[in-house]
């Protein structure tokens, strides 16, 4: 086979998928009730576990903006100077593992007396009680664990002199990250079951859609088109309606991320966080258009061929 | 071009359509085919087509044994016969354009060339005003016209047509056979299957004539054109 005929070749090709693909916009766009109420529903359908990638992902990202929660509370003696304070802070900071921040006395009373609303009661202590604090906070070095680094970091700051007490809290943590584990697997389990259906959905509209135009498939074939060229059409079209309801999922989370947005930042506010609600990032939305219109794909596929196989028994169509 | 060696076509309920039919019709030629319905016109224009195989017997078109031509091949085969059917099959959602350019889409034609031979080709058979027309829009024999113009488009060698005037009234359907007349005078093998006796009779053609699935009549188009003469 010589170069030249090859190129002309690829370029009959291309120009076929050209047409098939134009053809099966216009049998969209010709039904357009029956087109946007398939898309409305592969849209819910895929908004479904969509919404929860997007929530396990603020949950994680509310993990990473507040990494002092999971600090080591250490309460100095309180014979200790600002000097020794300030010391020990220094040494934390040239660990690896770990990071100080120090609250001094005077600090730490205007924090309590603005907190518990005390004030007035505080003006009768002579000296300040409360102690020198370091609010230690695990780094986290490659694939390191949080538990364990914590359990390390504890034992080693009590073995200071400095050191009255280690508060260690990370529970919540752990909490936290089961959680998001297990909200990772939901995820998973979900976008398996929808994929599914919107597979199926997609399929059964082909199934329909062949159904409904097997007279022209017939035609088709009488005056030589092959199987690609008439499956061709029906395959774009499932690509479409995928692509389609990945666009009104990606709307549908997009608004109703503007409609929490609000409530939700009222909320943490009143805990005293500040936060803002993570829609998906471009990228993310790129691969849920793909990933619909593969999806998509799948079902036609399975559709049409189920269809020609009984053409082929029939002897009808050939399949070049 | 399309020769038949014994050919025998019987449907899986017993019911034989063909029985031993043999023939051979050269590049060139223009043939009838006439016979009762239910002779087995239509099966044995299925097998050219190959819409059906051979029970028993070969059939060759255009060089191709279609006995031992594997059906996946079979739109290969389809693209070298333009076929003209009794119920036109247009596409009624597609303009008279559109359905006439199938054949050169299938083929992947650029598309000023599919447009250039699209409307030479509906001006040879009248329609080009109704290019934009869609196939419910127009009479019968504009249709079948329509029909004869899809056949034609691509080119082919072979011309097959099964009852193209069935539904047309006598005027239209010596039209239409002077038509193919035209097409024969350029080149292409024209097969049409009809049992409009008189209009047959009158275009003094080669006839092949079926009866319950035999062929029992081979009229050579020599006669006519001696009596012509």
């Amino acid at each position: 086979m010589s170069i030249d005929s090859n190129k002309r070749r690829l370029r009959a090709w291309a120009r076929r998928q050209l047409y098939s693909l134009f053809s099966s916009l216009g049998t969209l766009l010709g039904h357009r009730l029956g087109t946007s109420m398939t898309a409305l529903v592969l849209g819910i359908a895929m908004v479904l576990p969509l919404g929860l990638y997007m929530a396990v992902n603020n949950l994680r990202s509310l993990d990473l903006q507040q990494e002092e929660w999971g600090a080591i509370t250490v309460f100095l003696h309180s014979r200790i100077s600002e000097t020794e304070a300030l010391n020990l802070a220094q040494m934390i900071d040239d660990r690896p593992d770990a990071s100080a921040e120090t609250v001094s006395p005077e600090q730490g009373m205007d924090e309590f007396r603005r907190v518990s609303g005390f004030g007035q009661a505080i003006e009768l202590f002579e000296e300040n009680p409360l102690p020198w604090v370091l609010l230690v906070t695990p780094q986290l070095v490659e694939n390191d664990e949080l538990g364990p680094v914590i359990v390390r970091l504890a034992a080693w700051l009590e073995g200071q002199e400095a050191v009255d007490i280690v508060q260690v809290d990370h529970k919540w943590l752990q909490r936290l990250s089961g959680l998001l584990e297990l909200g990772d697997a939901f995820v998973t389990v979900l976008s398996v079951m929808f994929s599914l259906a919107v597979v199926v959905v997609v399929a059964n509209t082909i199934r329909l859609d062949v159904a409904n135009r097997s007279e022209e498939i017939q035609v088709l074939s009488l005056v030589g088109a092959g199987e690609s060229f008439i499956r061709q059409p029906f395959l774009y079209s499932g690509f479409w309606y995928g692509i389609l309801g990945a666009l009104l999922a990606l709307i549908i989370l997009s608004v109703s991320v503007l409609y929490l947005q609000q409530p939700l930042e009222n909320l943490l506010d009143a805990y005293g966080n500040r936060f803002e609600l993570q829609g998906l990032g471009s990228l993310e939305a790129a691969a849920v258009l793909l990933g619909g219109g593969v999806l998509g794909l799948v079902g036609a596929w399975v559709s049409v061929q189920r269809y020609l196989r009984q053409l082929r028994v029939g002897g009808i169509v050939g399949r070049r | 071009m399309i020769t038949f060696e014994h050919v025998s076509k019987r449907y899986s309920g017993g019911a034989s359509a063909l029985l031993d039919v043999s023939f051979h019709i050269d590049a060139g030629e223009l043939v009838f085919l006439t016979g009762h319905s239910g002779a087995g016109k239509s099966t044995l224009l299925r097998l050219i087509l190959m819409l059906e195989q051979a029970s028993r017997g070969q059939v060759l078109v255009h060089g191709r044994n279609l006995s031992k031509t594997p059906s996946r091949l079979a739109p290969q085969v389809r693209r070298q016969i333009g076929m003209i059917f009794q119920d036109h099959k247009l596409l009624s959602d597609k303009t008279v354009f559109d359905n006439v350019s199938l054949p050169l889409m299938i083929a992947g034609m650029r598309y000023p060339d599919i447009r250039k031979r699209v409307r030479a080709v509906l001006d040879k058979v009248g329609l080009l005003s109704k290019e934009k027309s869609w196939p419910l829009m127009l009479s019968g024999g504009e249709q079948q016209r329509v029909g004869v113009a899809r056949a034609i488009v691509g080119m082919p060698p072979v011309l097959l047509a099964d009852e193209p005037t069935g539904n047309l009234d006598p005027q239209l359907s010596t039209e239409l056979f002077a038509l193919f007349r035209q097409l024969n005078r350029q080149g292409v093998t024209v097969m049409i299957a009809s049992h409009d006796l008189p209009l047959i009779r009158s275009m003094g053609e080669r006839v092949l004539v079926l009866s319950a699935g035999r062929l029992i009549d081979d009229i050579p188009a020599v006669i006519r054109r001696n009596v012509e003469a």
